[in-house]
């Protein structure tokens, strides 16, 4: 097989032998749930329902009049028990719904959408934006917004993203496997609303069986397609990557995949988006892999968002070793937690639970050259890193900080563990705080 | 699920990969090894073993002194100075006086690293500062070859003093550079016509262990499959003094099989942190370093050159670092388009 990939990346093990084998279970629904009123990457939303009102099932409950934003629907039937700070797993804590299941299972369901190909696009955009739709890869970018191209820019191509390529994460694979149609489905709405001629699906050469799967489907789409088999490499699933492992087009500076022609959407954003044109379910629930060696049984949960993470501990068994590290998201990427007490929110690809830290002895750079060859966005971390300790901000962002998205490659490979992620992450904060104030000191 | 747990934070990535820096040195230490080995074999253990060890002890042993002095936390067990001291013992005469590594480590280790403020900040390749100050310091010593009596080159001069080693025969041979700076390469090639593929075994008397090209470069290729190292700094050295040695209307495979150049080239200057992390800077580097050792070689006094050929670029590092690759996304190269 021939396989697609990036320059740069690192081999790392992907540790998916955990969950991969495992089928979508559904978690019954919790006896309560809780929402954070911000949950993608943009303004938050202003709740539509006060304290002591009754939700259904599927009904929005909190919106906001900004493009860059998503609604928010009730993932359960029962009364809104208050609005108050809680714990977010992303932002430390904000102002969360909390809604408690009657048990009445009352829902409201949009009409299912048909004749897709005939549909207008900005019809479509609006439907996935009433949706509450974001991308559910990890950014949890709003989905409507990433398939709006702007004004005279054409998209020629719509890319799948099923590269899922963080360690211990299996969910969009299943997703592939066990929800095949329905990703179809919402793939022909996002193509549609976007207005790509073509589609390519990236997924990474370990996952074969999605592979065939979606080899034999993409022949009966009503638009060319064509599953490209990419080399098992981190950061291969991020956008920037993808795109230039399958077209070989780089993503300018500052600039989205829209600026050079194509949109990108993670495969399980797909099955969301074609769930809700079969059943008219928006976003309240998704699919999540809880795994790591502490966890007695790992497993790929389909489960409504705002479930409490403790709640989804018991359900997988509790532990067979105290974790010293709970993450959300996977290793890479994905943001350590504080508490067992967080919530499901849209952007939770999983959770993962590590005893090992990973402690490794710190030397000075020996300037090996490791953290060059891993960078996908051919920077240059060890100066980075440098320049962020000696606080030389400016020449940080001379030599393009900004460019760095943070995949956490650097720190991966260096032999003298020296944090380069965090040390650029720390410089990047500092130059747009820098630029915000504008002038050039 | 409601007991609290006591959890750690910090920022992502979470995972790491095994390589350590000290897994690096040994590989580098291991890569070295078969022509050690072969360097003790040709010569005899009573002319290398003591010189390799004073080496590597001296090194060791004065990093470890700075740690003290200087009250640092003790950083021999990074393998750095194991390298260093290695390389320096390596690169000296066989034979040569007991203290001649010790001078050599000390300075390699307080010239070379120390004073640039240890590990990582040191301009210049430590062995090889070491090695130049012995070579200018002692140049008699370091450039007397004693080998027992049937490798040694007869008829030129320079050669021919005679010693006993613990009980063996010992004489004094001029090198093939040496040979080749004062009568010229047809000469030496006349004398032995089988120069180049002895020079390329390790049959020709020559610093302990840069004498066998094949056991260094499969040393050299054992890092390279590791990924320790990468070939772009030896080959645009070989690169840089062939083009020297073609010009001066030398051979190019004589110069790269003698005289350390394929030490040099493979082990010296792809040294981490003295050479340069940019990718182009790699290239210029190598090629100026590998010129610059076959001008010193045609033109200038010392018959060797692959001590102030790096040297001298290492020099420019600080520079070379900064050719960054051209910005990610800024040209756009539409090249290897998919189709449907
Ligand atoms: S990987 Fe670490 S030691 Fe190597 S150059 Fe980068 S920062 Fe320095
Ligand atoms: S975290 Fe940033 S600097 Fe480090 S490898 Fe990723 S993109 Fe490059």
């Amino acid at each position: 097989m021939r396989l697609n990939t990036f320059p740069g990346g690192i081999h790392s093990p992907t540790f998916k032998e955990f969950t991969a084998t495992k089928p979508i279970k559904e978690f019954p629904f919790p006896s309560r749930v809780v929402l954070p009123l911000l949950q993608h990457t943009g303004a938050p939303l202003s709740p539509l329902v006060k304290k002591g009102d009754r939700v259904k099932r599927g009904q929005k409950i909190a919106d906001v009049e900004a493009f860059i934003s998503a609604p928010l629907h009730s993932p359960l039937a029962g009364k809104v028990a208050g609005i108050e700070d809680y714990f977010h797993p992303l932002l430390g804590r904000f102002p969360a719904l909390t809604i408690e299941n009657d048990g009445s299972g009352e829902e409201e369901r949009k009409d299912p959408l048909c004749d897709i190909e005939n549909k207008d696009p900005a019809f479509l955009r609006e439907w996935i934006r009433e949706g509450g739709m974001v991308g559910l890869g990890g950014a949890a970018f709003p989905t409507h917004v990433k398939v709006s191209p702007p004004p005279g820019k054409k998209i020629d191509t719509f890319i799948l993203n099923g590269a899922e390529c963080e360690p211990y994460l299996t969910c969009d694979y299943r997703v592939m496997i066990e929800r095949s149609s329905a990703i179809l489905i919402g793939l022909r709405v996002l193509v549609k609303a976007c207005g790509a001629e073509r589609v390519f699906i990236g997924i990474e050469e370990n996952k074969i069986e999605a592979i065939e799967k979606f080899d034999k489907l993409v022949k009966d789409l009503p638009f060319p397609a064509r599953v490209v088999p990419l080399l098992t490499k981190y950061p291969q699933g991020s956008e920037k990557q993808l795109i230039v492992a399958i077209l070989g087009r780089e993503v300018p500076p500052g600039g989205l995949p829209l600026d050079v022609g194509v949109v990108v959407n993670n495969v399980q954003t797909a099955w969301a988006v074609g769930r809700m044109a079969e059943e008219g379910l928006p976003l309240i629930e998704r699919v999540i892999t809880l795994s790591g060696e502490c966890l007695k049984s790992p497993e790929n949960l389909q489960v409504p968002l705002g479930t409490v993470l403790s709640d989804l501990v018991d359900f997988c068994g509790g532990w067979v070793e105290t974790p010293k590290k709970v993450i959300m998201g996977g290793p890479m990427m994905g943001v350590a937690q504080t508490s067992l007490q967080v919530p499901v929110v849209k952007g939770t690809s999983g959770f993962v639970f590590l005893s090992n830290l990973y402690e490794k002895k710190e030397y000075p750079c020996i300037r090996c050259r490791r953290c060059i060859d891993a960078c996908p966005m051919r920077l240059f971390p060890t100066m980075l890193g440098k320049f962020s300790e000696y606080q030389a901000f400016d020449e940080a962002r001379d030599q393009r900080v900004l460019d760095c998205m943070e995949c956490g490659a650097c720190s991966y490979v260096c032999p003298s563990n020296i944090s380069l992620t965090h040390l650029i992450r720390l410089a990047k904060a500092e130059v747009m705080r820098r630029s915000r104030k504008g002038g050039n000191q | 699920m409601n007991e609290e747990l006591k959890l750690v934070i910090t920022s992502s990535p979470h995972l790491r990969d095994e390589i350590t820096v000290p897994w690096i040195m040994r590989q580098v230490v291991l890569a070295l090894l078969p022509a050690t080995i072969w360097g003790i074999y040709f010569f005899g253990v009573s002319s290398t073993l003591l010189t390799i060890l004073l080496s590597v002890g001296s090194t060791m042993g004065f990093e470890a002194l700075n740690c003290k002095i200087f009250k640092k936390p003790l950083s021999i067990t990074d393998g750095s100075a194991v390298i260093t001291g290695l390389l320096l013992g390596l690169s000296l005469p066989p034979s040569a006086p007991f203290w001649l590594p010790l001078v050599g480590g000390g300075a390699a280790i307080f010239l070379g690293k120390e004073m640039f403020g240890g590990l990582g900040q040191n301009i210049f390749n430590p062995a090889l500062v070491g090695r130049a100050v012995l070579l200018v310091s002692w140049p008699k010593a370091m450039s007397t070859w004693w080998v027992s009596a049937p490798f040694g080159f007869s008829g030129f001069s320079g050669g021919g003093a005679a010693s006993t080693f613990s009980g063996v025969e010992m004489v004094t041979t001029p090198t093939p550079l040496s040979i080749a700076q004062m009568y010229g390469y047809s000469s030496l090639h006349q004398a032995d016509p089988r120069i180049l593929w002895r020079l390329f075994v390790g049959q020709v008397p020559g610093s302990i262990g840069e004498i066998s090209a094949l056991l260094l470069l499969i040393g050299f290729v054992y890092l390279w499959w590791r990924g320790v190292v990468h070939w772009d700094i030896p080959l645009s050295y070989f690169v840089g003094l062939s083009c020297v040695a073609i010009l001066g209307g030398q051979s190019a495979l004589f110069h790269i099989l003698s005289g350390g150049a394929i030490m040099g080239a493979c082990f010296m200057a792809t040294d981490y942190v003295t050479s340069p992390i940019s990718s182009k800077g790699r290239y210029i580097f190598g090629l100026g370093a590998g010129a610059i050792t076959g001008v010193i070689r045609l033109l200038g006094a010392y018959p060797e050159g692959v001590t102030f050929g790096i040297l001298t670029m290492n020099a420019l590092v600080p520079f070379l670092d900064y050719l960054l690759p051209p910005r990610f996304g800024v040209k756009n190269q539409m090249v290897k388009e998919e189709k449907i």
